[in-house]
């Protein structure tokens, strides 16, 4: 049978608590220079020291997320889900607020924020999740774009001509980004 | 990503800040009219 969407929506005080992958961005210039951004859909960075907020492509209609729509920040119940996605740079868990939709595996929200975050190899995190991947460097593909990357895949990488030559520590972008947040290292 | 089908909509109205506590709570919006008015409402 179809599962309905319940009449009235629960009522909580708890932020709930999900997991997340993004792709970095990166601006040297910038104030700070390292922050999260969606893997899908919008270009621009997730707001240092402030809430991210969903909006909806038809905003003048419905406050998002919406019911039956595809609008909202998108989370997962488990890590392990986002093993599928296509090359994370950052995995960690986000607090979700505001409106939040639940759904069989994951969560589509009004608000969300990082909790704890890390760097990871994308290529280790789809083999082994995000206790398995120890990314040493980040490297700069293209302009504003940083993949992190092991040092057997930056190898392998190189190998099969993805651009290597421009690079940063790891450690470093890391630190960047957990500062921008202030949030903390997932990794422990 | 595929997070499966809806199941229900919670309302989450945090009552300590989800932000690190070195930022401070964020003031609650005041929500503006969801629904579009009806023509002459
Ligand atoms: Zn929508
Ligand atoms: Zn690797």
């Amino acid at each position: 049978m179809e599962a309905r969407l319940e009449t009235g929506p629960l009522v909580s005080t708890e932020p709930v608590m999900a997991w997340r992958a993004w792709m970095l961005w990166y601006r040297r210039r910038a104030a700070e220079p390292v922050l999260l951004r969606p893997i899908v859909g919008s270009t621009r960075p997730w707001p240092p020291a402030e809430p991210a907020r969903a909006t909806c492509v038809r905003p003048k209609l419905h406050r998002a997320p919406f019911p039956h729509c595809t609008c909202g920040l998108y989370a997962t119940r488990s890590e392990e889900l986002l093993r599928r996605t296509r090359n994370p740079a950052v995995v960690g868990t986000v607090a979700l607020w505001g409106r939040v939709i639940e759904h069989e595996l994951g969560y589509r929200a009004e608000y969300a924020y990082p909790q704890r975050l890390q760097l990871v190899c994308y290529l280790c995190f789809f083999t082994w999740g995000v206790h398995g991947t120890h990314p040493t460097v980040a490297v700069q593909p293209a302009r504003g774009q940083l993949t992190p990357l092991c040092p057997e895949h930056l190898d392998l990488s190189a190998r099969y001509g993805f651009p290597t030559q421009r690079w940063m520590p790891a450690d470093e972008v890391e630190g960047a980004l957990l500062a921008a947040y202030r949030v903390d290292l997932l990794r422990r | 990503m595929n997070i499966g089908k809806e199941r229900r909509i919670i309302e989450v109205e945090p009552v300590t800040s989800p932000l690190p506590e070195v930022l401070p709570m964020p003031v609650p919006e005041k929500e503006p009219e969801l629904e579009p008015a009806e023509p002459g409402s």
